[in-house]
């Protein structure tokens, strides 16, 4: 496959109107991952989700997709109900509409950004790929002391036109400080066979909260790399929340470092998965100041031969005295052919904390579903309502009363 | 309503019941007395539906071969186990268990379910004659409950089911006399002619307050004597192993 995307690339810089220092810096990106190659599980951080392998067995003849001259509608069904929001909606990687119809001008701004020279390369070789790929990326601020009054939905949809393709995305969001915004990522698929690798960056300067919430709700066949990257300044705050249902194949890897005194860092999941799929969360928090704080808590539920893993570490610099890092994972195990890896990682420098973390797997208590029963409802009822309360307290953590209601509606959950 | 033959009951090659026979009618209220271990709550279990069991003998329930019933099916017939340990069942909230429960049996019956507003007059009336705290209502199920509140929102949901044929599992074990006396008050308001009650403890102090028509005493996997209210004052005085 990599053959394919050797053409792919050199026709890509052919046909592309980037300088050529541009280019020359795209040519690098892409030696870098044509020397790596897809991650496979020699590589510790991918020793229990074999991209390589996963790649090669589910997509036949990966290309790299640049059909961005066309335009594709717009399948506007798909859109959040009952919830006032600003849109940007990309299909098949190509931005189609943007709309901050709730915001005061010129303090929210999108921008295409085709100037990519002062690019970090060998974060890994997927990063790589992106930066080889992509010819702009997306640059999102939010200007000083701005609160966005509405969220922001950004739909990552993708169709029946694109098949065995290799898709990037790359965005860059800055909040500047004392500022706000809400992001839901939303992503839906009615494409089959592709692998979709997306980088996020984020800034979050002093006094600045983001809320993130990673919504992968639809069944399909795509495999999925996210790849976040956040850096946080005194006393800012980031809350991610990832919903990870749909796809087949799902790794979120999110690197947030906490750089000045009291940032603090809310990280929480679900993975729940029904059906032959395989997600990942891995967690890099870095604690490199004085009084920062983490929290993470993962709940996964995996039926008919899934596997989630999670992957967790906190790090503390010896700068980073009275750190205060939480990190717990539970999984519920429906079948016995499903798989759970939990590896929770502490890296501690600094005499002055307050760290833990914690892992467990189990089945669901056959005693809880008799006492259910019992009372009148089904097996499957009671499975539901056990299985619902085991991930209540995860989308408990959700601050947003509006965005925690979508969630629960998703989930299926009675109010 | 109730017939159980010959009932015999092992559970990993331990012999439980061994013989068991015992028919309730319509209007009527059991006590079931025996030693701890003797196999109360396996009986209760095993009318419940529970799996787990190997069994031999025959029960059947208003005509009907019990073991042909799944667990909820026996619910929605009209049997109530009060568990004599309620779980606790972390996240999911009391108030939404209870109308699911009484839903899913009155849908089963045939019946219009309720909406939220005549759920909880329901609810909140039964609650009221239990003096049970409506609060914990909105806490998870039995999470952070005392023994007896445990205790109690078993009855709140056996008033609330209306069911034909109660069992109770030694629900007046960690209740205080006052909460036994409204437990009993709400045992004895449920009364009817056409429900029963299988009532299961290892002390007389409940059947001061619960009247029943028949005390019976299981040991060694048998009924091995029965009779009227004096049965269980006599167990009192004597206890099991002087009774002949
Ligand atoms: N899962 C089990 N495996 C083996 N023995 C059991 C199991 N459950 C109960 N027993 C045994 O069965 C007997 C009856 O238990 P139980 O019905 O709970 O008695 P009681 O309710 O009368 O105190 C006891 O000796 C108990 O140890
Ligand atoms: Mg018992």
């Amino acid at each position: 496959m990599e053959q394919q995307l050797k053409v792919d690339f050199e026709n890509y810089v052919k046909t592309s109107k980037l300088s050529s220092k541009n280019i020359e810096l795209k040519r690098v990106n892409f030696n870098h991952f044509l020397e790596k190659g897809f991650p496979n599980k020699r590589d510790e951080n991918w020793k229990f989700s074999d991209l390589n392998h996963i790649i090669s067995k589910n997509i036949k003849k990966l290309s790299f997709y640049n059909d961005f001259l066309k335009s594709e509608q717009v399948d506007e069904s798909i859109f959040i109900n009952n919830l006032e929001h600003n849109k940007l909606v990309f299909v098949n990687g190509k931005l189609e509409k943007k709309e901050f119809n709730h915001e005061e001008n010129n303090k929210v701004e999108i921008i295409e950004d085709f100037n990519l020279l002062n690019e970090k390369i060998n974060i890994n070789s997927l990063t790589s790929l992106n930066n080889a790929f992509t010819d702009k990326h997306y640059n999102l601020v939010v200007k000083k002391n701005y609160t966005l009054k509405k969220p922001l939905v950004i739909y990552n949809i993708t169709n029946e036109d694109v098949t065995s393709k290799n898709l990037n995305l790359r965005f860059n969001i800055l909040l500047e400080e004392n500022s706000s915004l809400k992001i839901i990522d939303f992503l839906d698929d009615k494409s089959k066979n592709n692998f979709l690798n997306t980088y996020y960056k984020y800034e979050i300067k002093k006094n600045s909260i983001l809320k993130n919430y990673k919504i992968d709700r639809k069944f399909n066949s795509n495999i999925k790399y996210f790849y976040n990257n956040i850096n946080q300044e005194t006393n800012s705050l980031s809350e991610i929340f990832i919903l990870s249902l749909g796809s087949y194949f799902i790794k979120n890897e999110i690197n947030c470092s906490l750089n000045g005194k009291y940032a603090s860092a809310f990280i929480n999941g679900i993975i729940s998965l029904k059906n032959f799929q395989h997600h990942e969360i891995k967690t890099n928090i870095n604690h490199l100041a004085e009084s920062t704080k983490s929290y993470q808590l993962i709940k996964s539920v995996l039926d008919n031969e899934s596997k989630a893993v999670f992957q967790g570490k906190i790090f503390a610099d010896s700068k980073a005295q009275k750190t205060d890092g939480y990190q717990l994972s539970k999984a519920i195990l429906l079948s016995n052919n499903t798989e759970f890896n939990a590896k929770p990682e502490l890296e501690i420098y600094a005499d002055d904390v307050k760290c833990s973390h914690g892992s467990a797997s189990g089945n669901l208590n056959e005693n809880s579903i008799f006492y259910l029963m019992t009372r009148g409802l089904n097996y499957q009822e009671a499975k539901n309502l056990l299985i619902n309360g085991f991930l209540l307290d995860v989308i408990e953590k959700i601050t947003d009363s509006e965005i925690k209601k979508i969630i629960k509606n998703i989930m299926g959950f009675k109010e | 309503m109730l017939k159980i033959k010959n009932l015999k009951a092992n559970i990993n090659k331990k012999l439980i019941l061994d013989g068991f026979n015992l028919e309730i009618k319509p209007g009527e209220i059991h006590a079931i007395m025996g030693p701890n271990g003797s196999g109360k709550s396996t009986l209760s279990n095993i009318l419940s539906g529970k799996k787990g069991y190997e069994i031999s003998g025959q029960i059947t329930f208003e005509n009907q071969n019990l073991f042909d019933l799944e667990v909820e099916e026996r619910a929605h017939k009209g049997i109530f186990l009060a568990f004599q340990y309620p779980l606790e069942i972390p996240g999911v909230n009391t108030n939404i268990f209870l109308k699911t429960s009484v839903n899913a049996i009155r849908k089963a019956k045939g019946e219009t379910e309720l909406d939220a507003i005549e759920f909880l007059k329901l609810v909140k009336k039964k609650a009221n004659e239990l003096k049970f705290d409506q609060e914990k209502l909105s806490r998870q199920l039995n999470v952070g409950f005392s023994g007896g509140e445990k205790k109690k929102n078993e009855i709140l949901q056996m008033s609330i089911l209306d069911p034909k044929l109660c069992i109770l599992d030694e629900t007046d074990s960690g209740l205080d006399i006052d909460a036994l006396k409204i437990v009993a008050n709400g045992v004895n308001a449920l009364r009817k002619k056409n429900n029963a009650f299988l009532i299961i403890t290892h002390y007389q102090r409940l059947l001061n307050y619960i009247k029943p028509d028949f005390v019976h005493v299981l040991m060694n996997g048998k009924l091995i004597k029965s009779g009227g209210p004096g049965l269980a004052l006599e167990l009192e005085k004597k206890g099991y192993e002087n009774l002949n």
